[in-house]
């Protein structure tokens, strides 16, 4: 029995008719075709499919269709368009952050969720805020410097 | 396709609830999982879900005389931040899972799943929490304690639904939680342990212990507590064997995935020791 | 620095970051299909029969009989198939596919098989395959492989009055557990069929179709895509669903596009080799190792895969970086009714340096020596000859590099007996290893004969055609910046995309730590022969690989030059052990390498680093074990792969000691940073709690019983 579900997706209303419990992360990536948002594990450990709802960090492999009603999504497709992005970009650019680049979409969206939060985070408050997203090619740290540099170099942006 | 509810007001769920079986989902960390087939894809049930996550009612933070209450459905992060929550009820929601899980995972949610690995739920024994139960014509409390019954088991009737959590809270001077997991961080526990102590310049004035991941359910021997209750201070030392010897036939961990009951059992005492010893020091005699 | 070594922006980077990339399952095709696969739910079975459901329009089902071609896969035995057919051999071997238009659909017919299987007594241990008189799974044998070769004189008399000191070790599986699931499209049309996705080499998966299809080469085509991670697990794998989704292609006539379920992946993919080593060495009266026997045994699962390459490999490097004379090496590859263990980032390596450096350790101890000098004492030097009898002809830096490890870390000091003073037990350990770059023996002249083109175009703009994989590793990077600086060109115009076997010759897979030390060489190469012709207006040049004429390798002895070069390093770890819990952290990382001349700084950083924390997962927290042959941690929730909070950051040194084989003094760099970590945690936790490490991973649990055994 397909729904209607009304929300707000980087910017923009949209409308999508789904099963209430299709999750989050197909919506976008078969719904809406927005593949930046990736599947690495369906089970909420990986991180890949991190995306804002209502600013908060969320796997969308966890969040089912019916509870977007009127809710707002950021995803990677919204974010590269932003000054914050902008910024992230060159730091990670210049630290080596990314290699495969298939967790780097879900870690943009938590580095993004920290900064907002916390706009000059300690190396540890960023590893904790880091800790729900895998990378099994960087091992970590020139991700870490990245965001780091980027609050750095961001200030006053965040 | 499965049904899915999403009524506007606790009213309505309630109706929903008496009116057919259904899951109740809250936050749905577990359930998005657990629902799906081994080949994959988005979640399926054999009943109606119904959405309850979202209810203005299920997710207000109040203290009131001293005690703490958390709707059911505010989600870990929520209750992490709220300044009425004192940092020992903090504690164990801080080491569960990952932060964009405790963005979505609430401790109704912890609670009614009843694992036997469940993070909240020491503290929530040690502390004597209560919880609020509603159907459509009736409102019961029970203890947390009492609420579960078994890996995966409670007394949640098939028309009732998780409606209150509440704490009672004192001052307590000692408190210790320590988990141990299958990693540093966004682990499964493997044991746990919650303990809080208020002493006086001359008693142990209460004393609160549970252990986790230990045995079918989380641990608490009011037996054991009571032994160290109202002792003098310079007396704990000498008792702190019966207590061991008390929790001794209690802790009863199994061999699976993630650790043997040997390791559950050694670290468990190790922690429990560890506690009790270092409950009084030097200061606390001057 | 040399200017090839100054970082650039990687070439990847841009899409990457933007989530631009468009991996495997981002792909949309007109009427693509979608497919999943039905796979074996017992270790060893005869399949009886199959109840399939009713299928609604537009879904079917492809298996052994849709294989025009042979039902084999490409392998040294091909004892593999494609689809199992008749009988199953491990949990999770793929029985047939199921495909049609929605992914729900299939999950819901696919719950509805029944597969009626007759059960076999299943072979699930090294132990259990080597008492077993019968029911083997491999004919009549019940190993896929035993090998030996020994070096020098081990039956000579001096080692009967020497010393004996013994040891054995056992190691785990590990999972590669890439970001990016395994996932194959295959698109049937006119010219044959073509098949991209997430893979390492092209041509194995070419070579797998024309043998499963039984078509002409022209008509197979191979691209690869974004590959989200891979470290092995992506090298010899992906030939099975590629040839699974191309059947399927050509069944329905339309796209099919295969992407596996996490759970999926971790059930039935290759995984590291478990193993026992055990090693037994003769020690003079000098206190100088004469002799040693090292017996090698690894389970490989169900068929016999890469088997016989990584027990060579392992079996070549098990005298480690000391000069042994009288070495006796023999080997098993044993086969049982697990998963199919494969490649994996250091091919054997890790645990055989695992076993060597702490079996050295565990002597310098007995003898009450200094580790450091007792090693120190034993290292190879240029001129001395490997394990196989073969030279080392280039400078060898093993002194330089513990000098430097020791200064950075403090290592000596830090040995004592005084803790950290919190109640943790403090320990340090290091290891001293190598890894062989390029394939093993003769692979390279024999096997691969790797080949390269590069194209010049009119506008003076350049092509580099090569069938190496970017895997994140930075290849797309790396090659190019070496035929840029070789030609002097601005390398904005130097063009490489992912290979695509139309347009890319046959440079070899993406493994072996060869992608910049053979290939890039093999493009200098053809870039210096480019740039003698700069002058013409557009033109080939192709090179191809010629077995250096200083080396020699006999496959039959396995004498000679195993490795056409080598790179070598260590790590100095220390750790904190809690005496409540026995967890483990770890609060320093050293490594000091010497790789050669590096092609790009950051990216030789991000792999070192990238690798090191593959292996000390490896080494403390990755525990894979299975019951009744299925893994029991299949999940990420389940199988612990650290996070960010698990380690601390890492001090890296460099040692400056180009290679002159290798494009602008590069050696290989990919396997060797997750070689060492695993020995050099093993070795200091063993100094924190005073107990022998014999298995990897050392998790709470083992340290646990080590300290209550009282050794």
């Amino acid at each position: 029995m397909e729904i209607e579900v009304r929300f707000e997706l980087n910017g923009k209303d949209v409308a999508v008719r789904t099963d209430p419990l299709s999750r989050l992360l197909d919506v976008l990536r078969d719904g809406l075709n927005l593949t930046g948002t990736k599947e690495g594990c369906g089970e909420g450990e990986c991180g890949a499919c991190a995306v804002l709802l209502d600013g908060h960090l969320v796997n969308s492999c966890l969040i089912p269709a019916i509870s977007l009603e009127g809710k707002s999504v950021l995803t990677i497709e919204g974010y590269r368009d932003t000054e914050r992005f902008a910024v992230l970009k060159e730091a990670f650019a210049g630290t080596g952050a990314v290699q495969c680049g298939f967790c780097t979409p879900g870690i943009l969206m938590a580095a993004e969720a920290i900064l907002r939060r916390n706009p000059h985070p300690t190396e540890e408050e960023l590893r904790e805020g880091l800790s729900g997203n895998l990378c099994r090619c960087t091992g970590y740290a020139m991700i870490v410097e990245g965001i780091l540099l980027a609050a750095e170099k961001g200030t006053g942006i965040w | 396709m499965v049904t899915a509810f999403r009524p506007v007001d606790l009213r309505e769920a309630l109706a929903v609830r008496a009116g057919e079986r259904t899951i109740v989902f809250a936050g749905g960390s577990d359930l998005m999982v657990r629902g799906r087939s081994i080949y994959g894809g988005a979640p399926r049930f054999n009943l109606p879900v119904l959405m309850v996550g979202h209810l203005p009612e299920l997710r207000e933070i109040t203290l009131d005389g001293g005690v703490l209450t958390i709707g059911p459905c505010c989600t870990l992060s929520r209750i992490l931040c709220h300044e009425a929550v004192p940092s020992y009820v903090r504690a164990p929601l801080l080491g569960m899972a990952s932060p964009p899980v405790r963005n979505i995972a609430t401790l109704g949610g912890n609670i009614c799943n009843a694992s036997p690995a469940g993070d909240s739920l020491p503290m929530l024994y040690a502390l004597d929490a209560r919880i609020e139960l509603r159907a459509t014509d009736r409102i019961r409390t029970l203890k947390v304690a009492d609420f579960i019954t078994g890996p995966g088991r409670t007394l949640l009737k098939e028309d009732e639904i998780l409606t209150g959590i509440s704490i009672p809270l004192a001052d307590f001077s000692r408190v210790y939680y320590r988990k141990v997991g299958t990693r540093r961080a966004n682990g499964i526990s493997k044991v746990s342990l919650f303990a809080a102590a208020k002493l006086s310049a001359s008693r142990v004035e209460a004393l609160r212990i549970s252990l986790g991941a230990v045995a079918p359910m989380a641990l608490r021997s009011r037996v054991a507590e009571n032994m160290l209750e109202s002792l003098p201070l310079e007396a704990v030392a000498r008792r702190v064997d019966a207590v061991k010897d008390c929790f001794a036939s209690l802790i009863n961990p199994i061999d699976d995935m993630r650790s043997s009951k040997e390791y559950r059992r050694t670290v468990a005492f190790n922690l429990l020791e560890n506690y009790l010893c270092n409950l009084i020091s030097e200061e606390d005699f001057s | 620095m040399d200017d090839i070594s100054r970082p650039i922006r990687r070439f990847d980077f841009d899409e990457k970051i933007a989530g631009k990339a468009l991996y495997c399952a981002d792909v949309r095709l007109d009427n693509m299909l979608h497919a999943k696969t039905l796979r074996s739910t017992k270790a060893r079975a005869r399949i009886v029969s199959i109840e399939t459901p009713p299928l609604p329009e537009g879904f079917l089902v492809v298996d052994a009989g849709d294989i025009p071609g042979r039902n084999v896969v490409p392998g040294y035995y091909d004892d593999q198939p494609f689809f199992a057919q008749g009988t199953v051999n491990y949990v999770g071997e793929p029985i047939l596919l199921l495909v049609g238009p929605d992914k729900d659909m299939i999950i819901r017919l696919l719950e509805r098989f029944r597969v009626t299987y007759e059960e076999m007594k299943p072979v699930l241990t090294i132990e259990e395959a080597e008492g077993a008189g019968e029911g083997f799974i491999f004919g009549d044998k019940s190993s896929f492989f035993t090998l030996e070769y020994s070096n020098g004189d081990p039956d000579n008399g001096s080692l009967h009055s020497a010393r004996i000191f013994t040891d054995e070790f056992r190691t785990g599986l590990q999972e590669h557990a890439y970001l990016e699931p395994q996932g194959l499209l295959a698109v049937y049309g006119d010219d044959g069929i073509c098949v991209s996705g997430s893979m390492q080499c092209p041509y194995f998966i070419k070579e797998a179709l024309v043998r499963a299809l039984g078509w002409p080469e022209e008509r197979i085509r191979v691209i690869q895509l974004p590959t989200g991670g891979a470290f092995g697990g992506k090298e010899e794998y992906p030939s099975i669903p590629a040839v699974h989704a191309a059947l399927a292609a050509v069944k329905a006539r339309k796209p099919v596009s295969l992407v596996f379920d996490r759970h999926e992946d971790m059930l039935c993919t290759t995984k590291r080799h478990p193993s026992v080593i055990r090693l037994k060495s003769y020690v003079d009266v000098n206190n100088r190792v004469i002799g040693r026997e090292v017996d090698i045994r690894i389970d490989a699962g169900a068929y016999a895969g890469l088997s016989g390459v990584v027990l060579q490999r392992m079996m070549f490097s098990c005298g480690g970086v000391y000069d042994v004379p009288n070495l006796k090496v023999t080997g098993k590859a044993f086969a049982t009714n697990n998963v199919v263990s494969g490649a994996f980032r250091g091919f054997g390596a890790p645990q055989v340096f695992f076993a060597i450096e702490t079996h050295m350790e565990n002597i310098a101890g007995a003898l009450n020596l200094d580790v450091m000098e007792f090693k120190r004492r034993h290292f190879l030097h240029k001129g001395d000859t490997s394990s196989t009898g073969g030279i080392f002809h280039n400078e060898i830096k093993l002194d330089e590099i513990v000098s430097a490890l020791e200064r950075m870390s403090g290592y000596s000091r830090k040995r004592g007996p005084t803790g950290p003073g919190n109640g943790k037990l403090g320990g340090i350990g290091f290891a001293c290893f190598f890894h062989g770059c390029g394939f093993t023996g003769s692979g390279e002249s024999e096997l691969i004969r790797a080949r390269v083109r590069l194209k010049k175009y009119q506008d003076n703009t350049v092509e580099i055609f090569v069938s190496s994989t970017e895997i994140g590793q930075g290849s797309l990077t790396t090659l190019r910046k070496i035929v840029a600086r070789t030609l002097e060109v601005p390398i904005e115009t130097v063009k490489h995309t992912y290979p695509d076997t139309d347009e890319c010759p046959d440079s070899g897979p993406t493994v072996a730590s060869r992608t910049v030390m053979i290939v890039g060489r093999l493009l200098r190469e053809a870039a210096l022969e480019m740039k003698r012709r700069w002058d013409e207006d557009t033109f080939d040049v192709f090179r191809e690989f010629r077995f250096p004429e200083h080396l020699a390798w006999d496959n039959k002895t396995f004498r000679g030059n195993a490795y056409p070069e080598y790179a070598w390093g260590g790590n100095v770890v220390s750790v904190e052990v809690d005496p409540l819990t026995f967890e483990v952290e770890v609060t320093g990382i050293w490594a000091v390498y010497d790789i050669g001349a590096p092609v790009d700084e950051t990216i030789v950083r991000g792999q070192i680093e990238g690798g090191i924390l593959q292996g000390l997962g490896y080494g403390g927290m990755e525990v894979m074990q299975t019951r009744d042959g299925a893994p029991l941690q299949a999940s990420l929730t389940d199988y612990a792969v650290p996070n960010a909070l698990d380690f601390p950051p890492m001090e890296i040194m460099l040692m400056d000691n180009p290679f002159s084989g290798g494009p602008f003094g590069a050696r290989g760099l990919g396997e060797l940073p997750l070689v060492g970590a695993a020995p050099a945690l093993a070795l200091a936790i063993q100094n924190a709690i005073g107990r022998k490490v014999t298995q990897l991973p050392v998790t709470p649990e083992i340290i646990m019983e080590m300290m209550k055994r009282g050794d």
